[in-house]
Order: C-alpha cells, then structure tokens, then sequence
C-alpha cells in the first residue's frame, strides 16, 4: 500500500513496496530505489475514459510510478494537500490533482456551469474508491465543513476540490450594474450544501468571470 | 496522518488568520472589501458595488475616493467571511484614532468604522479613524522607524508620520561622464538610485520582496490647481511615482 506523507508543505513524498501510484506527468522531482515512470494515455482512465477526457477537455497528463522505495512530488513550488477517501468520491479540477493511490479509479463528471466560468470547461475530475490523494493549490490549502446549517458559497477562483454528499449549484449575481462596471466583484459563486468538505486556496485562478 | 485542520462554520476564527495567507472576517455588519478577494464565506452575506444606492450614506461617511470606487465592494450581512490575495501574506492591523497610508492595492478590507481616503500620494490610500483593516504584503511586513530610505517597491505603507519625499541618488551623474550617461542612458545604473525618504516620528511598513500588485488604471484625481497628479495627462501616473521618476527612469 503507498504511504502518502508531507515533505514539507510543498513536496509529497510517498513510500511505495511494488505497487503503483499515479502522478500528475513530469512532477516527480527525486527519487530513492527503483522506480518506473510511464506515461499513461488519456488520464489512465481506460479507452472509454481516454476519449471522454479527449471530448471534455479534461486533459489530465498523467503517469504511472511504480517501485520499491520513496518518490518525491512537487509541481510549481504548489502547496500539496493530503486527501484520505474511504469509498468516497473527490470532485477535484484537473490541474490541481497531483498524485493518486494506485487503488484510485479517475473518470470526468459534468459539473455544468460552474466550469465554464472558471475557464476550466464544463467537466471536472472525480477520484473514487478507497486510498490517498494528493492536492496541490496556490498557497495552502483550506479545509472547510458544510453541514446541512451552513452551506458555504465559493468563488470560482479559489475552488479546489469537494468531497462528501454536496449538492453544488452555481450561482450568477450578474445585474445592469455589473454591465455598468459598478459590480459587486463577487457575481460568479459557487454554492455548496448537504454534507462534505470543501478544499479552497488562498488565491484565485484567472476565471472568466473573475472581474465582474 | 497529517491531514489538514478541518475548519467549519463555527470553529474558523473570528476576525483572525485562519493562516498566514488568509484571514477569517467575522461579519456582523459592513465592511469593505477589494474586489474579487473573498473567497468563501458562510452565511448570508451580499455583496454590492459602491455606486449602489441603499449605500449611499456609508459611503458619504467611510469612503471618499471616487478613483477607487470601481475596485471595491461592500460586504453586509452575518457570516465567516475569509479572505486571500494570490497566496500572499495577508495580516490584520488595528487603528486607534489613528492614520495610515497604505498602497492601494495592498489594501484588502476595512471596516466601516474607518474611513478610506484618497493620499496625495498617487497610488497610495490612507484610513482614518478607528477600527480593523486588512492588508496583504508578498512576504512579512516589517515595521521600521524614521529616519529611513526604502525602495519604492518594498514599501507597503506607513502610519502616524509625514508623508515621504523622493530621494535620488545623483553621484552617478558628477562630471562630463556622469552628464552624458544622465543624457544618454549609456552606462546602465544599478536601479537603486531612488528612493522614497521619510522623516519624523512614526512607522513605516515594509515588504520582503519588490513585488507589487499590479494597479489597475481607473482615471485620474480632480484636475485643479495644485492637486499632485491631477490635471489632464496624469492618469497614467497611478502607480508610478510622477513625472520625476519617469524622467530618471529615462535617463537611467
């Protein structure tokens, strides 16, 4: 079973004895033992995922490691969040995901219009089963808990990745004052309610609709 | 397991870091806020541009800067408000009948309690008054006293002492040489021949890199006699540092 731990908050380190984890391509940065990299087509997601990925334009440019040893992951000098899911499932954007267990299955859900205004299209990742992932984000990660009390409203910029039983629902605060340039900032929000958490980073990507 | 602390609407701090790079406003009430620098809340909170109507007294109380009018928004309502600026460090201060210049962009959120103003200083804000803001700064703020020369990309603001001057270092430019590279720009200058100097009592806010946040061209000041960068053609000066620098800037 790969070990997944924390380096430091900006490199991962997972303990591998035979089996195989799969990496964002190209973010190994060090390695002891023996390692195998390859490069895995179309996300790794099998033919049927391999041409959903090509159709949504999902790209997750992936690789398969597999050894004996320890293998170091950073990519961008990203801070890297630890994600342990127990027959759960991780909605996650692609470009942030950067390492999976082995045990893992990886596909694309619809996430509707959500991801159009992020600029990321109209799909997303989702990381199911029973193992460790990890995250990476512009600045550190925050975790955040929705219960059925509190939903929790994201911008798109900074959304990350969710897991748990959350109903997600964009939401467009667009007005003739937004048309004016007298807008609130804060049109495009992301609201999350039922039960789960929320992965958020402390800056926000380019968005489409991040200036209104 | 080292998994990440889990916060949630209850349990993430009031007024208060959740960590170094973003900050957990406890909202009951009004605050303003930069654009586009929320990123999550709980709660109900609505956001509204300046211009919007039901605002209009706040903003004859706490907000007298027209320029900056289109980067900011007024958050109201109850709710844990957290905030960020592209992974920079982000810190609370406290203002007690006090006042501080900060630049425009380095300025997240304030309460309304405070109120923004406009520095003669272009590009630069200052807040009068008492209450919490929040400033973000790419790296830790130091805070250092006058008598003191700073680079004009490192500084973040100051508080409670004069406003600064320019200050340039013209040894480069003594004799026939030094005329001609001054002329010419031939010969390159170390890009530390100006400074921005102050003196008196008070403190000056420092950051720990030479980046700054990009400011966003939104007119100019009043053109009238007498007003720094006002007057036509001044737009431009924002979050420059006038016509001088650009001039040395030229030369050097």
């Amino acid at each position: 079973m790969a070990q997944f731990r924390l380096q430091d908050g900006k490199v991962l380190a997972v303990d591998l004895t035979g089996d195989a984890v799969r990496a964002k391509n190209g973010s190994m940065i060090a390695y002891e033992g023996d390692m195998t990299f390859k490069k895995l087509t179309g996300g790794g997601d099998g033919l049927r995922g391999m041409v959903t990925r090509r159709l949504t334009g999902e790209q997750l440019e992936v690789m398969e490691v597999k050894g004996h040893g320890t293998c170091y992951f950073a990519d961008a000098a990203g801070d890297v969040s630890l994600v342990t899911l127990q027959q759960d499932t991780l909605h996650v954007e692609a470009s942030n995901l950067l390492c999976t267990a082995g045990g893992l299955r990886t596909g694309t859900t619809f996430t509707g219009l959500r991801g159009a205004s992020q600029g990321n299209g109209l799909f997303t990742t989702t990381v199911e089963g029973t193992g460790q992932a990890a995250l990476t984000s512009q600045g550190p990660a925050i975790v955040l808990r929705v219960t059925p009390q509190t939903p929790l409203r994201v911008d798109p910029g900074a959304y990350l990745a969710h897991s748990g039983r959350l109903r997600q629902e964009f939401q467009s605060g667009v007005t003739f004052r937004t048309l004016l340039g007298d807008g609130s900032g804060e049109a495009f929000q992301i609201r999350f309610e039922g039960e789960g958490l929320v992965y958020v980073q402390p800056s926000e990507r380019e968005t489409l609709g991040g200036q209104v | 397991m080292n998994g990440p602390v889990v916060f949630d609407a209850h349990t993430l701090p009031a007024n208060d870091n959740v960590h170094a790079y973003a900050f957990s406003v406890d909202l009951d009430g009004q605050w303003f806020l930069q654009k586009g620098k929320m990123i999550a809340y709980f709660g109900d909170i609505r956001f509204d541009g300046i211009g919007h109507g039901p605002l209009d007294h706040l903003v004859a109380r706490s907000f007298h800067s027209p320029l900056h009018a289109a980067d900011w928004v007024v958050a109201q309502g109850r709710g844990k408000l957290l905030l960020a600026d592209r992974a920079f460090d982000v810190n609370s201060f406290d203002l007690d009948q006090g006042n501080l210049t900060i630049r425009s962009g380095n300025l997240l959120a304030f309460e309304e309690s405070l109120s923004l103003k406009q520095s003669i200083i272009p590009g630069f804000v200052t807040l009068i008054g008492t209450g919490k803001f929040v400033a973000a700064s790419n790296g830790e703020v130091h805070f250092v006293e006058p008598p003191i020369r700073v680079d004009p990309q490192a500084l973040v603001g100051w508080a409670d002492c004069p406003s600064p001057c320019h200050h340039y270092d013209h040894g480069y430019l003594r004799g026939f040489l030094g005329g001609l590279r001054a002329m010419t720009g031939v010969g390159g200058a170390s890009g530390e021949e100006h400074q921005f100097e102050f003196t008196g009592a008070g403190t000056v806010l420092l950051q720990s890199s030479e980046t700054v946040m990009p400011e966003q061209p939104v007119g100019g000041t009043p053109a009238g006699g007498g007003t720094p960068g006002g007057g036509p053609g001044a737009s431009g000066g924002l979050g420059g540092l006038g016509g001088l620098a650009r001039w040395a800037e030229r030369s050097g």
